[in-house]
C-alpha cells in the first residue's frame, strides 16, 4: 500500500503562541479514508487545510503525493498540489456570479486547458452521478444548501483528483440536507477515492472510516479503527467527547 | 392635534404649489420666449460643426438614442442581445471616427466639437479610460507590496482632496508642462485625460468597496482549484466585486456626465459652454430662465438614460435572477 | 518567493520614480524655455486687483498673499453657512420623505429626483441669473430688503454672488444629505416607531428623541463625504464671480503665470480644509457615539 499523505511533526502556531497544530505527525494510505475528530479548536481544520496550502505551516513537513511542504515551500508546490487534491468547504463556496455547470467547468477549461466540449460533459456526467442534473443551468442562490454541496464535490472531482479533502461539509446543512451529502460521499468511498474527512457525523465515520483519528489540542489523541473507536477508545478524552457527541 | 397639523400642512403646500404652478403658467403663456431654443437647436445638438457634415455627430448620436431605446425595451433575448454589448463598445471609437473624420470622411478639428456631442465624448472617453484606471488603483491599494499599496492610496487621497475644477485647470495648464517641448495634445483630449485621472480616484474607492465585500472564502475556493492568483482575481474576485460596486459606479457616471459642464468656464463649448455663449449674443440677451430650463430638461434625460441603462445592467447580471 | 516580491516592488518603485523623473525633467526644461523659475517670492508682490468682497481690510496694493487669505475666508464663509443651511433643509426633506403627510412626501422626494440629476454648475448660474439678479427690490417687514444688489438682513449686507453660491450649494447638497438621513431612518427598526408611538409619544417629537438618534452612527461618515463635497463644490464659485479661494487663485496664477505654485497652495489650502472638517465630524462623531453608549 502506498502512502498518499506523510505529515512529519506539524507545527502551526497563531498569535499568542497558541499551537493550532503542535506536533502532529500521521500517515493517509492511498484508497483510504480518514476521518478526523475532535472538538471545536482541535485543530482538525487547520490540519487538512495545511495538506492543500491553505495555511502555512511553522514547523514539520508534509509529503502530499510525492510533494513536500514545509515551512519554506514554493508557491510552485502548492499549484501543483492542488491540481490533485481536491476539497470541499463547510459553506460550500460555489461561485456565486457563475451557474453550476460554469462553477464545475471553470478550472478544467482555465487550469487543465481542456476543451469547453469535453469539461461540460464531464460536468453533466458528475452532475447525474450526484443526482442534480436539472440544476446544470441555475446558479448556486437558487439551490438548497444540500444541492450546493453535491456541485461543490462535482466541482472538486471535475479534476479527477487523486485525494479529497472534506472540511466538516456537513456543519452547515440543515438536518434533512446531510444525508444526500453523506450518501455522495459514501458513494465516493466506496469508488476507492483517498479521502479526509473533518466531520461530527458519528455514523458515516463508523460505517465509512478505514481509521478514525481523534484530535484535541492540536495533538493527535489516538488514531484506531472506527470498530475500536467507537466501542472502546483507548483515551480518556476520547471516551469523553464521543459522550457528549451521543447525547 | 396630529389630524389637524397634517391638514394644515397640506394646505400650506397646496397653496405653495398652486401658487407656483399660476407663477409659472403665467410666466409660460405671457414671458417666455422660446426662440432662444428653437433657433438654435443644431447649435446645442452639435456645436459649431461645419453644417455640411452635422450629419456625422447626429448620426452618431441617433445610433446611441437607438441603441438605449433597444437596450431598454428591445427583446429579452436572441441575436439582438447577444450583440449588444460588443455595439455598445464599438460606439467609442464610431463617435470619434465621426466627430474627427479621416478614413473617407473629411477631417474636422476639436475646435468644432460642441454641444451635446462634446458632452457624450467627454463623458464617454473619460469613463473609459477612468475604469481602468480605477480598477487598477483599487487593485494597487489593496495590494500586499507596500510601495503599490502607499502610492495608490497617496494618489486616491490626493486626488479626492482637490476640487474638480482645480485639477481641469491644472490639467489644461499643466499637463503640457509635464509633457516634452514640441509635444502638444489638444484642449479636448487634455480634458478627457484631466476627467479620467480625478474620476479614477473616485472609482478606485467604490470598486476597492466592491472588493471588500467578496469574502476571502471565494479566493480560498478559486486558488484550491488550481487557478492562479491572476485567474482568481480576473475570473472569481473582480466580476463580484465590480457587480457589487455597480450601483456607485453608476452614481459616478451620472456624476462624470454632470461634472462635464465645468469645462464650460474653462471655454470648451460642451452644453453649457454653448449655451453660454447664446445668452452673450445680444439677440437673445436676458432669456436665462428659457435656456436654463431647457438644459436642466436635457441634462435630466441624459442622466435618467444613464441611470436607466445601469439599472438594466445591474438586473441583467443578478445571479440570482431566475434563469428559467 | 520572498524575492521575487522584493524584486517586483523595486520594479514599481523605479518605474515610478522613473516616470516621475521624465515628468520633473519636462517641466524643468519647459521651465527655463518660459523663463520662470519655481519659487514662491511673488507672494509678497503686490496683487493689483480688486475683490468685491473681503471679510477683512483689502486693497489691490496689498500682496498676492493677503488677497489669497482673503480668498480663504470668503470660502470659509460660504462653506460654514452651507453646511449648517445643507443639513438643516437636507434633515427636513429626509425626515419628509418618511411622513405621513403623503404631499409633504412626494415633494421631498421630487426635490430629490430632480437636484440630483442636474449638474450643480447649471443650478448655480440659475440661482445666480434667474433668481437673484431676476429680484425686484422689495423690503420684507424693514428687516430684511431684497433686491439685484443683495440681501439685508438684520443689518447683515449679503452679496447677490454670496447668497447664489450659498442656495446653491445649499439646495445641491441638501437633495443628497436628505437621501442619507432617510437611508439612515430606514435603517432604524420599525419596531422603534411602534415603540414609541404605543407611549402616546408624538411623530416629531419621536422622530426627534428616539428615531434620529438612533440613524445617527450611520449618517454621520456619509454626512462627512457631503461635507468635504460641499467643500470642494463651493469652488465654482467662480462661475457667478463670487471671490473665493479658487478664483482669487485663478486671477493670480492667471497674472503671474505661477500655476505649479499656485496648485501647490490650492492643494495645501484644501487639505487643511478637508482636515478641519473630516476632525470636527470626527470629534462629533466620537461624541454622539460616547453618549449613545453611556446612555446603554
Amino acid at each position: 500500500m502506498t502512502v498518499a499523505i506523510r505529515a512529519t511533526d506539524l507545527v502551526k502556531s497563531y498569535s499568542q503562541g497558541v499551537r493550532a497544530l503542535d506536533g502532529v505527525t500521521l500517515e493517509v494510505n492511498r484508497g483510504e479514508v480518514l476521518v478526523v475528530m475532535g472538538p471545536s479548536g482541535s485543530g482538525k481544520s487547520t490540519l487538512i487545510r495545511t495538506f492543500n496550502g491553505l495555511e502555512s505551516l511553522d514547523g514539520g513537513a508534509l509529503d502530499v503525493l510525492g510533494v513536500r511542504l514545509d515551512a519554506t515551500h514554493a508557491e510552485r508546490q502548492v499549484r501543483e498540489i492542488r491540481k490533485r487534491v481536491g476539497m470541499v468547504f463547510q459553506q460550500f463556496n460555489l461561485f456565486p456570479h457563475l451557474s453550476i455547470l460554469d462553477n464545475i467547468t471553470l478550472a478544467p477549461i482555465k487550469v487543465q486547458q481542456r476543451a469547453k466540449a469535453a469539461a461540460e460533459q464531464r460536468a453533466m456526467d458528475l452532475l447525474d452521478q450526484m443526482g442534480i442534473r436539472e440544476q446544470a443551468h441555475k446558479y448556486p442562490a437558487q439551490l438548497s444548501g444540500g444541492q450546493q454541496q453535491r456541485v461543490a464535490i462535482a466541482r472538486a472531482l471535475a479534476l479527477d483528483p487523486e485525494v479529497m479533502l472534506f472540511d466538516e461539509p456537513t456543519s452547515a446543512l440543515d438536518p434533512e440536507r446531510v444525508k444526500e451529502v453523506l450518501d455522495a460521499m459514501r458513494q465516493l468511498a466506496k469508488g476507492g477515492m483517498t479521502m479526509v474527512v473533518v466531520t461530527h457525523e458519528l455514523g458515516f465515520a463508523r460505517e465509512v472510516a478505514d481509521r478514525v483519528m481523534f484530535m484535541d489540542r492540536g495533538q493527535v489523541v489516538e488514531t484506531s479503527d472506527p470498530e475500536t473507536f467507537f466501542s472502546n477508545a483507548r483515551e480518556e478524552r476520547s471516551r469523553r467527547f464521543l459522550n457528549q457527541m451521543q447525547h | 392635534m396630529n389630524r389637524w397639523l397634517d391638514r394644515g400642512i397640506t394646505l400650506l403646500l397646496l397653496a405653495l404649489l398652486g401658487w407656483a404652478g399660476w407663477s409659472i403658467l403665467h410666466w409660460l403663456l405671457v414671458g417666455a420666449d422660446w426662440s432662444v431654443v428653437t433657433t438654435n437647436l443644431p447649435l446645442y445638438a452639435v456645436g459649431s460643426f461645419p453644417a455640411d457634415q452635422r450629419w456625422r455627430p447626429l448620426l452618431w448620436m441617433a445610433a446611441l438614442i437607438t441603441l438605449t431605446l433597444l437596450t431598454l425595451t428591445g427583446p429579452k433575448r436572441g441575436w439582438v442581445r447577444r450583440w449588444l454589448p460588443l455595439v455598445w463598445i464599438a460606439m467609442a471609437p464610431l463617435g470619434l471616427w465621426l466627430l474627427a473624420g479621416g478614413l473617407g470622411l473629411l477631417p474636422v478639428g476639436t475646435r468644432s466639437w460642441g454641444g451635446l456631442t462634446l458632452t457624450l465624448l467627454l463623458t464617454g472617453g473619460s469613463g473609459a479610460l477612468a475604469l481602468p484606471l480605477g480598477i487598477l488603483l483599487a487593485l494597487g491599494r489593496r495590494s500586499e507590496l507596500p510601495v503599490l499599496r502607499w502610492s495608490s492610496a497617496a494618489y486616491i487621497e490626493l486626488m479626492r482632496a482637490v476640487p474638480l475644477i482645480a485639477v481641469l485647470f491644472f490639467g489644461q495648464l499643466l499637463i503640457p508642462l509635464f509633457l516634452p517641448p514640441g509635444l502638444e495634445i489638444n484642449r479636448v483630449l487634455r480634458a478627457v485625460v484631466a476627467f479620467a485621472l480625478f474620476a479614477a480616484a473616485y472609482i478606485a474607492e467604490d470598486v476597492r468597496g466592491g472588493l471588500q465585500a467578496i469574502p476571502p472564502t471565494q479566493r480560498e475556493a478559486a486558488a484550491v482549484l488550481g487557478l492562479s492568483p491572476r485567474q482568481v482575481l480576473q475570473l472569481v474576485v473582480l466580476p463580484q466585486a465590480l457587480r457589487v460596486a455597480l450601483p456607485s459606479l453608476t452614481n459616478q457616471a451620472v456624476g462624470l456626465l454632470q461634472n462635464t459642464s465645468l469645462m464650460a468656464i474653462l471655454g470648451l463649448v460642451e452644453l453649457l459652454g454653448i449655451s453660454r455663449s447664446l445668452l452673450a449674443n445680444p439677440a437673445f440677451i436676458g432669456r436665462y430662465l428659457e435656456v436654463y430650463l431647457w438644459l436642466a430638461a436635457v441634462y435630466w434625460l441624459a442622466c435618467s438614460a444613464m441611470a436607466l441603462l445601469a439599472r438594466h445592467l445591474e438586473v441583467q447580471l443578478d445571479p440570482a435572477r431566475s434563469a428559467s | 518567493m520572498r524575492q521575487r516580491r522584493l524584486l517586483v516592488q523595486v520594479g514599481v518603485a523605479a518605474l515610478l520614480i522613473g516616470l516621475l523623473a521624465l515628468l520633473v525633467n519636462n517641466l524643468a526644461v519647459n521651465l527655463i524655455r518660459t523663463g520662470l523659475g519655481l519659487g514662491f517670492g511673488w507672494l509678497g508682490r503686490p496683487a493689483g486687483f480688486a475683490l468685491a468682497e473681503t471679510a477683512l481690510p483689502y486693497a489691490p496694493s496689498d500682496s498676492y498673499l493677503w488677497a489669497l487669505t482673503i480668498g480663504w475666508l470668503n470660502s470659509l464663509k460660504v462653506i460654514a453657512a452651507g453646511l449648517v443651511l445643507a443639513t438643516g433643509l437636507g434633515v427636513a426633506a429626509g425626515a419628509a420623505r418618511s411622513s405621513n403627510n403623503r404631499l409633504l412626501r412626494s415633494l421631498a422626494a421630487g426635490y430629490v429626483a430632480l437636484i440630483r440629476q442636474v449638474p450643480l454648475l447649471l443650478q448655480l448660474l440659475f440661482w445666480y441669473f434667474v433668481a437673484f439678479l431676476g429680484l425686484p427690490s422689495v423690503p420684507i417687514g424693514g428687516l430684511i430688503r431684497l433686491s439685484n444688489q443683495g440681501i439685508q438682513l438684520l443689518g447683515l449686507n449679503l452679496s447677490v454672488e454670496f447668497c447664489a453660491v450659498l442656495v446653491g450649494l445649499t439646495v445641491f447638497t441638501g437633495a443628497s444629505i436628505a437621501e442619507i438621513v432617510r437611508g439612515g431612518i430606514n435603517a432604524v427598526p420599525r419596531g422603534q416607531w411602534e415603540a414609541f408611538r404605543s407611549l402616546g409619544l408624538g411623530e416629531g417629537l419621536g422622530l426627534r428623541r428616539i428615531v434620529l438618534p438612533q440613524a445617527l452612527p450611520a449618517i454621520l461618515p456619509a454626512l462627512t463625504s457631503q461635507y468635504l463635497n460641499l467643500a470642494k463644490n463651493s469652488t465654482l464659485a467662480i462661475a457667478v464671480g463670487y471671490a473665493d479661494l479658487y478664483a482669487v487663485s485663478d486671477t493670480t496664477i492667471t497674472q503671474t503665470g505661477r500655476a505649479i505654485e499656485g496648485f501647490l497652495l490650492l492643494l495645501l489650502s484644501f487639505l487643511l480644509l478637508n482636515l478641519l472638517i473630516s476632525g470636527g465630524m470626527a470629534a462629533f462623531n466620537r461624541a454622539v457615539l460616547g453618549r449613545l453608549n453611556r446612555s446603554r
